[in-house]
């Protein structure tokens, strides 16, 4: 069997592992729990980098393919996503020591990955002409990167729902103080979003410069193009209720939510509606 | 090798004789300790207990019986025997990690008791009083201690009123050193609260009261600001957390105060707490967005709770004091038979080596 195929449904097994683990932490009080869903996490990442580094050397063994990166289809750009996802929890958790939020992180990049080895064909096949540009090492995965980005702020904007509603109740479980506070999941998700909005809006501008190249126009309206278009001015609706008018909190959190729904509709669901972008039509 | 606890505690005598070990200097206890039989002691002295823990006695004498008769020469003749338990051998070894642990405190798993033992080790350590076996049960204790608290959720929620709100700010605000708290009456309820706010760092106390002298007393204890009474309705656009306990028959604060001061506020989240009674606050100000209203009853279901929590977890703490002492008994075992066991802060017993002599 292909040692990339092998590597990542390790990878994939040490993610859900890790997934699991998040939710009995959240359930039951026991640091041991926490370092050993960090430690499945980083060996997950481990697993998923090899498996990563077998697909770019299977890749490149088709000559047109060479040095440009794997993330054409389906398989790849999820596999990366995933990948973002967990090395963005991985940073910012040992940096704030937020092991608590991985049940609102983790799952989304475990199914990614599961969507992927699952569902998605992991077959290499030779890049199109369109497709034989450096901007493919650039464009979708600068854009993929915010897309990462953004699935961490949803994690973090989930656990500020669930913390106010707790305390909001007025009959706070032991989770509520094991939860980072309402401002500081607030403050948080805003500093992800205010981060990564910037990485999605460069994302699309060499989009359209990398179109004016290969088509000839920077923009045309193509589903795919109208959605980031969409998400990006959910998104930068939101950081402007934020800072010019205090929108924080539960309100807050919704509208950002809605962004993150439009980047998957721009990730996932435009793969019906566009030629261009199709990963399922394979572009 | 005679191990030997004696002690009495909250749950064993009355406060009148607690009260009277609790007065004893440190220096007498172990001046007399070092006169005595006994070579290897570390006492405990706390408000709910005193204990001694002896694991060393020269030549042959009846440990229990030393400890006891040590016990009279502390306060005298008065104490009845009835009120001091024992355990000796791996009864007080456990006894020793249940202490360390809280499972034997007056509030379940509290965390203050790690502390003092760790403190009354470290005292008889330097006064030479423990000898080998005394300081790796110690230290073993003080490990099981912070292992239990680590992996059960013993020591999960508070247990009085004041400090659930200081917590329920905490899970509002995070650290609490930045926020500013407006404090409206100033009597004994105010005071507890600010108590423990002051130990969390909170650098900026607002103290308002309708008669101002006694604001200015209370401002003076905690280097707070007296803020006038009547403009209460600006400081709320300021502060973070609010707490009332008047005497005020009517209410103090008003939804439409609250209302025109979040204008202002940005977002902000405010921490309301009303522990007066009759009420302070108006209660509708609860579902305004951003505003979070708890009173005495809620904070006093949510110590309930915690307490029952915390009790749902003892089965699992002593779970690890049993798996622990029987780890203590192997060690036993092996010293007995010249060889010394090494057990670190590992989980599994490193491989025995053999002592040199």
């Amino acid at each position: 069997m292909n040692p990339e195929l092998i590597l990542i449904q390790i990878a994939l097994a040490a993610y859900w592992g890790a997934t699991i683990l998040s939710f009995i932490y959240l359930a039951y009080k026991d640091e041991r729990l926490n370092r050993w869903m960090l430690n499945l996490l980083g060996l997950g990442i481990v697993f998923h980098l090899a498996s990563f580094g077998f697909r770019i050397h299977s890749f490149w063994q088709i000559s047109e393919n060479r040095y440009f990166l794997p993330i054409n289809t389906f398989f790849g750009a999820l596999s990366y996503l995933a990948l973002a996802v967990c090395v963005a929890f991985f940073v910012i958790e040992s940096r704030h020591h937020l092991g608590i939020l991985g049940a609102f992180v983790l799952p989304w990049a475990s199914l990614s990955l599961g969507i992927a080895v699952l569902i998605a064909s992991p077959e290499i096949s030779g890049l199109v002409p369109a497709l034989q540009s450096y901007w493919i090492n650039i464009h979708p995965v600068v854009l993929m990167t915010s897309y990462a980005a953004f699935g961490n702020a949803f994690g973090v904007g989930l656990a500020l729902l669930v913390q106010e509603y707790q305390i909001k109740s007025r009959k706070p479980t032991p989770l509520c103080y094991r939860l980072p506070s309402i401002e500081e999941l607030d403050s948080l998700n805003y500093r992800i979003i205010a981060a990564a909005f910037p990485i999605l809006t460069v994302g699309i501008i060499m989009g359209g410069v990398w179109a004016e190249n290969a088509w000839g126009r920077f923009w045309g309206w193509d589903p795919k193009e109208t959605w980031a278009l969409i998400t990006a001015l959910v998104y930068a609706g939101y950081l402007h209720m934020r800072y010019m008018m205090g929108l924080r909190g539960k309100k807050a959190v919704y509208v950002s939510m809605f962004g993150f729904a439009c980047v998957v509709f721009t990730f996932v669901g435009v793969n019906f509606l566009s030629g261009l972008h199709g990963y399922l039509s394979k572009g | 090798m005679q191990i030997v606890v004696a002690g009495l505690s909250h749950k064993s005598a009355e406060l009148a004789l607690r009260e009277k070990f609790a007065l004893l200097s440190f220096s007498d206890i172990a001046q007399k300790i070092k006169s005595s039989p006994i070579t290897d002691a570390v006492f405990l002295s706390t408000c709910n207990r005193f204990e001694i823990y002896a694991s060393g006695f020269a030549g042959g004498v009846d440990g229990p019986e030393v400890l006891l008769s040590f016990f009279e020469d502390l306060i005298g003749k008065t104490s009845s025997r009835e009120d001091i338990y024992l355990y000796s051998g791996l009864e007080a070894v456990s006894h020793l990690l249940k202490v360390a642990s809280g499972l034997d405190s007056l509030v379940v798993g509290e965390t203050e008791i790690l502390g003092q033992v760790k403190e009354a080790y470290e005292r008889a350590k330097s006064e030479g009083l423990t000898g080998k076996i005394g300081n790796i049960l110690f230290q073993r204790a003080l490990y099981v201690g912070k292992k239990v608290r680590s992996e059960t959720g013993i020591s999960v929620g508070q247990t009085s009123v004041a400090s659930v709100a200081v917590e329920l700010a905490q899970s509002i605000f995070g650290n609490l050193s930045e926020s500013s708290i407006l404090v409206l009456g100033a009597g004994q309820m105010a005071e507890l609260m600010i108590r423990h706010l002051v130990t969390k760092k909170s650098p900026k106390i607002l103290i308002s009261n309708r008669t101002r002298e006694r604001a200015e007393a209370l401002a003076r204890n905690f280097r707070a600001v007296v803020w006038p009474w009547e403009n209460r309705q600006e400081a709320l656009e300021e502060v973070d957390i609010v707490l009332s306990s008047t005497g005020s028959p009517e209410l103090v604060i008003t939804k439409e105060m609250v209302e025109s001061s979040l204008k202002n506020r940005r977002g902000r989240s405010l921490f309301m707490v009303d522990i007066a009674m009759p009420r302070d606050i108006e209660e509708e100000i609860h579902h305004l967005e951003h505003v979070y209203l708890y009173r005495l009853e809620d904070l006093e279901h949510i110590v309930a709770k915690n307490l029952e929590g915390r009790s749902a977890e003892i089965s699992k703490a002593k779970e690890i004091i049993e798996s622990k002492t029987a780890e203590i008994s192997q060690w036993f075992k092996a010293l007995k038979e010249g060889r010394e066991l090494s057990f670190k802060h590992s989980d599994r017993p490193k491989a025995p080596r053999t002592a040199a002599g």
